[in-house]
């Protein structure tokens, strides 16, 4: 009895400070800064809502919004070092585990139960996040690298080829494409500055990016074999040359656009722009499955949102990430652009489900139910930049025939593997 | 070469003329040539921002994108629409009027005792002034951004503009140009009994005007098109960003539609040339003006 | 002249005074200020962050930098994406006497009282207050494969092999980018120039034409020498910029391709600036060796004109 009149006043007691905790933090709203990464100002009417949706559901937290650009990532370590640092910040993979690898991001599953991320998000999407053991990010938006197949169907038609069910089949009509249309087939993502894409063909063939104790080993015959094939036609002017300068994603629209490339195969984003640029042909565009390499796997990569270690309110940041990156408020993204949602739930969503003759609309539906297939393939590697720099560069040597395909594969292997930080 | 020793042609003045004209003739073939190469670029690109796109012309097609079929001013307000540029011009405006002046008032008065006086430390001084021009900078961001956050100043534009003013260039520019003053006006106006900084501003700025104005154009430019330390600094306050910082949203927007990059891009160029057409003149007046 | 009419004793120029000394440091004193606050701290900060540990992890982990000597220096000298890129940023200087020799004459060319002149001056300028961004988009219309640059040429029936991708070749990138620097250089040093040329008095040159002085000889015997405190002006910072390149390359080529068009400047961005990875050690190591050459190369430049002028200590 005593013991329990103890507990019922140390609860009143309690009660009564949390009590008068709230009420002074509802007098003083926490505020706190959140980046999003290229997305203003096209998407800012969803972003201003989903922060006043928020900003509604949790009346003690102010979002002060901020979208970056190019330089995201120098404002970020900037704003660390001047003790101003951001509290929720939209990343990619890459940047999230090379953020992570260096000690500038909090584990999210210390701050949100680990079962909750397991129930909101695929298994997938959440380990393209874990960096040694830990989850670093909330999955947001994502997109897949062979999402959907667009082609020009006059271009097709006049090639005297259909579309191509595979990649053997689009490696295949690659120079009958060039030699009866003069546009280029498609646009192979060959080298990018920040990136090692190319990897992502191996992948996608089911080679092996890593061996199993986790050294680098891109360098066998059936490795060799497939930049080979790529190589001959890149030598055979068969593939555009400015996909070594410039981004492939970036050029193929580009190209399409102006009737010089006949397909591309990537993310239904890329209609967006051809929408823009070039009315009619988006108008004739047909969308379809993507061709994927022998392994029949898809590869794709996502958004995040992380929360910095300087962060000063971490669980007010923590709440408006997992608000962000909710099963509901993706799915509205998803409604004004078609991203894949990386959330679980997206997959049963009905409006996944529709039919519909825009071409826009076709590949939504086609592409925004298989989050589940985000994954880039291969897991970065610590000391990305300088590992990504070389390989790039011996694709390049190889494309221009400084070195044969095995020797440029047999040095970056070489190099990674004297190189990669664990 | 002995131009001097030559004799002198016998002036037959209608030879002399023909002469002359082509002369002229050969002088202006060159001004054009230099024109195309200098502008080309430029016309093409007005060329590509007054195109309607809808007409759903490339870009590449010679010479017919050079001279647009269906001409319109569409893109410019789509791109002033989007990114709402009305209040980036006046940003761009503030923190280059700033940065112009200061830079103008700290390069002249620094400039006019490392031309003018002997006092112990001179050459050191200046030595290491003009060494700044050539030590490495790339580091010096992000120590210039604490001291900012210290003074307070970070998120405005007179932070942006305060670590600018003070550069070897313009120092060194106003020095040179105080040195071509003869000493002989100095020297009457010391008898005289004026005091220094009359004489900087009676006599020295009067004499220096066309590199004043050079200065002006110079640093004018260079903060319109400056980025990456406007976009540090006022990184916190993204309202009070210039123009080159709004402007490059558009490559992460539009990079697939050229029209709006270009339309874009003559926006943020314009304003700037306008000032250099504008200050052109008056750098013609300060060459008339100026002491032989 | 003044209205005052206080009698001053004339000082001889040459002795010590506390007057001009004081004098001297109060005019200089702003600029000092500011210099030593955002220019000189900061530099030998960098400096000896070059002898430093510090980057992405130290960094994100709050650590201070960590001294390590010469370390940074050894990993230079061993990297051979850096002996690259010093050697073409040494090969960049080619760019230099070119642009202040066209510059010059250039400048010539329009400080003539002609009609036109105006508009001439204004649109030789008009790359220079092109930003880099555009300039990258304009050029990269040109250089490309269906751009500009091979539409005329072809029309010339000067490219035998079909059209060229200027910037993709390994051959002909980097003298694309330098073009580039050329022309967003030009029209910059001639209104330096410009700004010199008024003073060469019109007499000199009007005595030479007299004596039949043909123009390129005019040029040669009177306008260089008459200009050479701003031609040592001009190709200081032209060269200072040559070896500093790195806009250009940027937007252009990224360093592509096969490194062709990698700078030194591009080397310490790249160091400094990749993101979580960054080493600001190495990058300060690596400016600090640009800054070097730069230094040397300055030196050699006062020599040139000091001792081809006659007073050459």
């Amino acid at each position: 009895m005593k013991y329990a009149l103890r507990l019922l006043t140390l609860g009143l007691a309690f009660s009564a400070t949390s009590g008068h905790l709230s009420t002074a933090a509802a007098q003083q709203p926490v505020e706190i800064q959140f980046w999003t990464w290229y997305l203003s100002p096209k998407f800012d009417p969803y972003i201003k809502t989903t922060i006043a949706a928020f900003e509604k559901a949790n009346p003690t937290i102010k979002v002060k919004w901020f979208d970056k650009q190019a330089t995201m990532v120098q404002d970020f370590i900037a704003s660390v070092n001047m003790g101003g640092a951001p509290d929720v910040v939209n990343l990619n993979i890459d940047e999230t585990a090379k953020a992570a690898q260096n000690g500038f991001l909090r584990a999210v599953d210390g701050l949100t139960a680990p079962a909750t991320l397991k129930t909101t998000f695929y298994p997938q999407t959440l380990r393209n996040f874990t960096i040694g053991g830990k989850v670093y990010g909330y999955p947001w938006y994502g997109s897949l690298n062979e999402g959907v197949l667009l082609y020009n169907p006059d271009l097709l038609k006049k090639a005297g080829v259909s579309a191509p069910r595979n990649m053997t089949e689009m490696l295949n009509m690659v120079k009958a494409v060039k030699d009866k249309t003069g546009a280029y087939a498609w646009v192979p993502a060959l080298k990018d500055p920040g990136g090692a894409s190319f990897l992502g063909y191996f992948f996608s063939d089911g080679l092996p990016i890593y061996n199993a104790s986790g050294q680098a080993a891109f360098n066998s015959p059936a490795h060799i074999a497939l930049l080979q094939r790529y190589v001959d036609l890149f030598k055979g002017g068969y593939l555009p040359e400015d996909a070594l300068r410039k981004e492939a994603f970036q050029l193929a629209t580009e190209l399409y656009a102006q009737n010089k490339v006949a397909m591309i195969v990537g993310g239904p984003q890329a209609l967006n722009r051809i929408k823009d640029s070039n009315p009619s042909l988006y108008a004739k565009t047909v969308v379809t499955t993507a061709p994927l390499g022998k392994a029949g796997v898809q590869t794709g990569t996502s958004m995040g949102m992380v929360i910095p270690t300087a962060s000063k309110h971490p669980a007010e940041a923590a709440k408006l990430a997992a608000f962000f990156t909710n099963n509901v408020n993706q799915m509205e993204f998803a409604k004004i652009v078609p991203i894949v949602p990386t959330t679980a739930a997206a997959q049963n969503d009905p409006y996944f489900k529709k039919v519909s003759a825009d071409p826009i609309a076709k590949a939504t539906s086609l592409v925004g139910a298989s989050g589940r297939f985000i994954n880039p393939g291969f897991k970065v590697p610590g000391n990305s930049d300088d590992l990504y720099k070389n390989f790039s560069d011996n694709i390049e040597a190889a494309m221009l025939g400084k070195k044969t395909p095995a020797q440029a594969l047999n040095d970056t292997v070489s190099y990674w593997n004297t190189n990669m930080k664990k | 070469m002995s131009a001097v020793t030559r004799p002198i042609p016998s002036v037959v003045p209608r030879r002399k003329s023909s002469k002359k004209a082509l002369r002229l003739v050969l002088r202006y073939v060159l001004l054009f040539s230099v024109l195309i190469f200098a502008v080309f670029p430029f016309v093409w690109t007005f060329a590509i921002a007054i195109t309607d796109k809808r007409a759903g012309t490339s870009i590449y097609d010679f010479p017919a994108s050079l001279f647009p079929k269906a001409v319109t001013l569409n893109n410019f307000i789509e791109v002033y629409r989007t990114f709402e540029l009305g209040k980036y011009v006046w940003n761009s405006i503030s923190i280059t009027a700033l940065t112009v002046i200061g830079t103008l008032i700290v390069s002249a008065l620094a400039a006019y005792p490392l031309a003018r006086f002997r006092f112990p430390g001179k050459h050191i001084i200046f030595a290491i002034i003009v060494a700044t021009l050539v030590l490495p900078g790339e580091t010096t961001f992000i120590v210039n951004t604490l001291t900012l956050k210290k003074m307070g100043l970070l998120g405005t534009h007179l932070g942006v503009v305060i670590p600018t003013i003070a550069g070897a260039f313009g120092i060194f520019l106003m020095r040179q140009a105080f040195l071509s003053v003869p000493t002989a006006l100095l020297e009457a106006a010391r008898l005289d009994g004026a005091g220094e900084m009359t004489i900087l501003t009676r006599i020295m700025l009067p004499l220096t005007k066309p590199s004043l104005a050079a200065l002006g154009i110079f640093t004018l430019v260079g903060t319109w098109n400056a980025y990456f330390w406007p976009m540090l600094v006022l990184s916190a306050a993204p309202d009070k960003a210039p123009l080159s910082v709004a402007v490059l949203r558009l490559k992460g927007q539009f990079n697939y539609d050229p029209f709006n990059i270009a339309a874009g891009s003559l926006i943020m160029m314009l304003p700037v040339l306008l000032v250099f057409l504008a200050a052109q003149r008056y750098f013609m007046k300060g060459m008339e003006g100026a002491v032989k | 002249m003044t209205r005052a009419q206080r009698s001053l004793t004339p000082r001889t120029r040459s002795s010590f005074s506390w007057r001009d000394t004081l004098m001297s440091y109060a005019f200089l004193a702003p600029a000092l200020i500011l210099l030593t606050l955002f220019t000189f701290y900061p530099l030998a900060y960098g400096s000896y962050l070059g002898f430093t540990e510090y980057g992405g992890a130290r960094f994100g982990q709050g650590l201070p930098p960590k001294w390590i000597g010469i370390e940074n220096f050894r990993t230079l000298f061993a990297d051979p994406l850096f002996l690259t890129s010093l050697g073409n940023s040494v090969k960049y200087l080619v760019v230099v006497p070119v642009l202040q020799l066209a510059s010059l004459a250039v400048a010539v060319l329009v400080n003539k009282n002609l009609p036109g002149m105006t508009f001439f001056r204004a649109a030789y300028y008009v790359p220079v207050v092109t930003s880099i961004s555009l300039a990258a988009v304009m050029w990269e219309w040109v250089y490309n494969k269906d751009g500009t640059l091979n539409w005329v040429l072809g029309a010339l029936h000067l490219l035998p092999n079909g059209a060229v991708g200027w910037l993709n070749g390994e051959a002909t990138a980097f003298w694309a980018v330098m073009l580039v620097t050329f022309w967003r250089g030009f029209g910059y040093y001639m209104v330096l120039y410009l700004a010199g040329l008024q003073g060469i008095p019109e007499e000199l040159e009007e005595a030479a034409v007299l004596d039949g002085a043909s123009a390129w000889q005019r040029f040669w015997q009177i306008t260089v020498p008459m200009m050479k405190p701003t031609i040592l002006l001009c190709s200081l910072l032209s060269t200072i910029a040559a070896l500093r390149v790195l806009e250009e390359v940027l937007v252009l080529t990224n360093g592509g391709p096969l490194n062709s068009t990698y700078t030194a400047l591009m080397y310490v961005y790249s160091k400094a600036f990749q993101g979580f990875n960054f080493d600001y050690g190495l990058a300060s190591a690596a400016g600090l060796v640009v800054a070097v050459v730069a230094l040397a190369l300055s030196v050699a430049n006062f020599r040139l004109f000091r001792e081809s002028d006659g007073e050459g200590t």
